[in-house]
């Protein structure tokens, strides 16, 4: 209940739960109720500007820029989401594990801070040419293995000091093995890091996801993704901006509400994490 | 005399961290090369080669050879500064770096300069009147930007200034080294600004919150309660004093200004590193790939160590750590 209030008093939060809701739906429902089909061609109406008839314009094939952004909302909330999974299921382990063991965590920080080392986007380009070609499962494997390293750092931090609270050396005392005081008393309270940090996990990866269709890299082009539409758009961005901005306001609309979002949980959640995350 | 061994064994301890992470590094790559699946000789000589061609292909390579004995040679080859040779333009990879460190160079300059120019500035206005209209409207600039993607921030400049207003070039860029002409680093306005904004919204964010911690400190207090202008206290005691926290972030933005840089070189066409990264993903051009995420990382690491050795020769609480 607390952060339904929280909510409703923060302007700013109100905006980002705001837009962020809108989107889920658009992503859930739009193929129901988009006004054209976001494939089909339709060369008299090449390159129209934002109007009744098209609200965001047409592209060069004569699609609907309208709707092909709130299908693309689709694309970027699955590949969002499966990137912050596949952070999770690499990051909490391999996190709890490295801040527990001070042997496993000296040898595997040192690997971490090493990944850590190549460019975000770098490695993601990497990672797509050698599994080799263009595909959603293989997006969501290149980013997520740049931000999983993110993901294991925060859980190793917080798992440090978790594990020098009295609880645990409670639990501990009175016999509780390694593997319990893991399950159930450090990664229980792991929850509140975690969450914060998914949520700055979907801000970038849909950015980084959006920066490498926009190379031609990402997923394949017959996809409507707001990256990939920037990308074709580039050629008439002068004669048609139009193609390029409204995919682009979308993207750093949900990065925006995804980063408030995230803000707010931190200082809600745990207002110590502000020097940590 | 205490002081100087602290400081030599703190400089030993990072420099021996710094060799660790270098290794690492440079085993992570090689580990990375051999994920490519099947075989890049036969997938790089086509179909119709024969296996004739594929073996001495090998052979010329080294892939012939069992793998302990293939990371050994690669290590070498790292030290001795040969990172191979590009299979598109046939050159040695480094080279081909080397004719495209020129714009990414400047390219960062330029951004780095935004960067600060920017964010510094807004950051410490912002922080001087908390929660007036100025901070919250900075705050909120400094939100947006960091939720720009900068390819897209790059595009929008485009439409404007190139498009519309016809105030600048969009795009291309030729060397300034080469014909001696500065005028050309005005190609690189455009795209600085898009790639600098970004990180500038972050080193705003910086700059806002360590100052509001300085400007509570007594000795400001003290600075004011002598008659001091606002402006020497603010400039003189207190920005000095919130600079290290600023320095972290910017020798932070490196990694994410190469990051950007990769997309905005792309956008812009400028022949600098970042475009030629995303150029040889698309042909496939594995040892350079390769050769760039080394080069970049290595970067990283060094900057890394650097910017840490600095921090302890400014402030001797950080060498007991």
């Amino acid at each position: 209940m607390g952060f339904v209030r929280l909510v409703l008093r923060r302007k700013t939060l109100l905006f980002a739960v705001g837009v962020l809701l809108s989107l889920v739906i658009i992503a859930i429902f739009s193929p129901y109720f988009v006004p054209y089909d976001p494939d089909a061609l339709s060369l008299t109406d090449r390159l129209r500007p934002p109007g009744a008839a098209h609200f965001f314009g047409t592209d060069h094939f004569g699609r609907d820029i309208f709707s092909r952004v709130l299908v693309g909302t689709r694309v970027t909330f699955i590949l969002g989401l499966s990137i912050s999974a596949f952070a999770l299921a690499f990051g909490v382990p391999l996190g709890v594990l490295s801040g527990y063991y001070d042997r496993v965590g000296m040898v595997l920080m040192r690997v971490i801070d090493a990944i850590m080392a190549f460019p975000a986007i770098i490695l993601a380009l990497a990672l797509m040419a050698i599994m080799g070609k263009p595909g959603m499962v293989n997006v969501i494997i290149a980013v997520g293995m740049v931000w999983a390293p993110r993901m294991v750092r925060v859980v190793y931090s917080s798992t440090l000091s978790l594990r020098e609270n009295t609880y645990v050396e409670a639990a501990r005392a009175l016999g509780a093995s390694s593997g319990r005081i893991l399950v159930r008393h450090i990664t229980v309270n792991l929850l509140s890091p975690v969450i914060v940090q998914s949520t700055f996990t979907f801000a970038f990866s849909i950015m980084e996801v959006a920066a490498l269709n926009f190379l031609g890299v990402g997923i394949p082009p017959y996809v409507p993704s707001w990256g990939g539409m920037m990308n074709e758009g580039r050629t008439y961005i002068i004669r048609a901006p139009w193609i390029i901005i409204f995919p682009g306001v979308f993207l750093a609309l949900s990065v925006l509400s995804f980063n408030l979002l995230g803000d707010a949980l931190r200082d809600r959640l745990d207002p110590k994490l502000r020097n940590l995350l | 005399m205490s002081r100087g061994r602290d400081m030599l064994s703190y400089v030993v301890r990072r420099a021996a961290g710094m060799v660790v992470s270098v290794l690492l590094v440079v085993t992570i790559t090689f580990v990375l090369m051999q994920l490519i699946p099947g075989d890049p000789v036969s997938v790089l000589l086509g179909p119709n080669a024969t296996p004739e061609q594929i073996e001495a292909l090998k052979r010329t390579w080294g892939l012939d050879q069992p793998i302990w004995v293939q990371f050994y040679k690669y290590f070498v080859n790292f030290f001795r500064g040969n990172l191979g040779e590009s299979i598109f333009f046939r050159q040695p990879v480094l080279r081909i770096i080397g004719q495209r460190a020129e714009t990414s160079i400047f390219l960062g300059i330029m951004a780095l300069m935004v960067v600060v120019g920017l964010g510094i500035p807004a950051g410490v206005i912002a922080a001087v009147r908390p929660n007036s209209w100025v901070d919250n409207s900075l705050l909120l600039l400094a939100l947006a930007g960091a939720s720009i993607p900068s390819f897209w921030l790059g595009l929008m400049l485009m439409v404007l200034f190139a498009g519309k207003l016809h105030l600048l070039p969009s795009s291309g860029y030729t060397s300034v080294i080469a014909t001696g002409n500065i005028a050309n680093l005005k190609n690189l306005i455009l795209p600085a600004f898009a790639l600098g904004f970004v990180n500038a919204a972050l080193v705003a964010r910086t700059a806002r919150s360590s100052m509001l911690d300085v400007l509570r400190a007594d000795y400001i207090t003290t600075a004011r309660a002598k008659g001091l202008r606002d402006s020497v206290v603010i400039l003189k005691h207190a920005l000095r004093n919130a600079a290290i926290p600023i320095t972290t972030v910017i020798s932070f933005t490196f990694a994410s200004l190469v990051s950007g840089a990769v997309v905005t070189e792309n956008v812009f066409a400028l022949p600098g590193v970042g475009s030629l990264i995303v150029q040889s993903v698309l042909k496939r051009d594995y040892p350079t790939i390769q050769g760039i995420m080394l080069v970049v990382a290595v970067l990283y690491v060094v900057i890394n160590f650097a910017t840490d050795i600095t921090y302890a020769f400014l402030d001797p609480r950080i060498r007991y750590r």
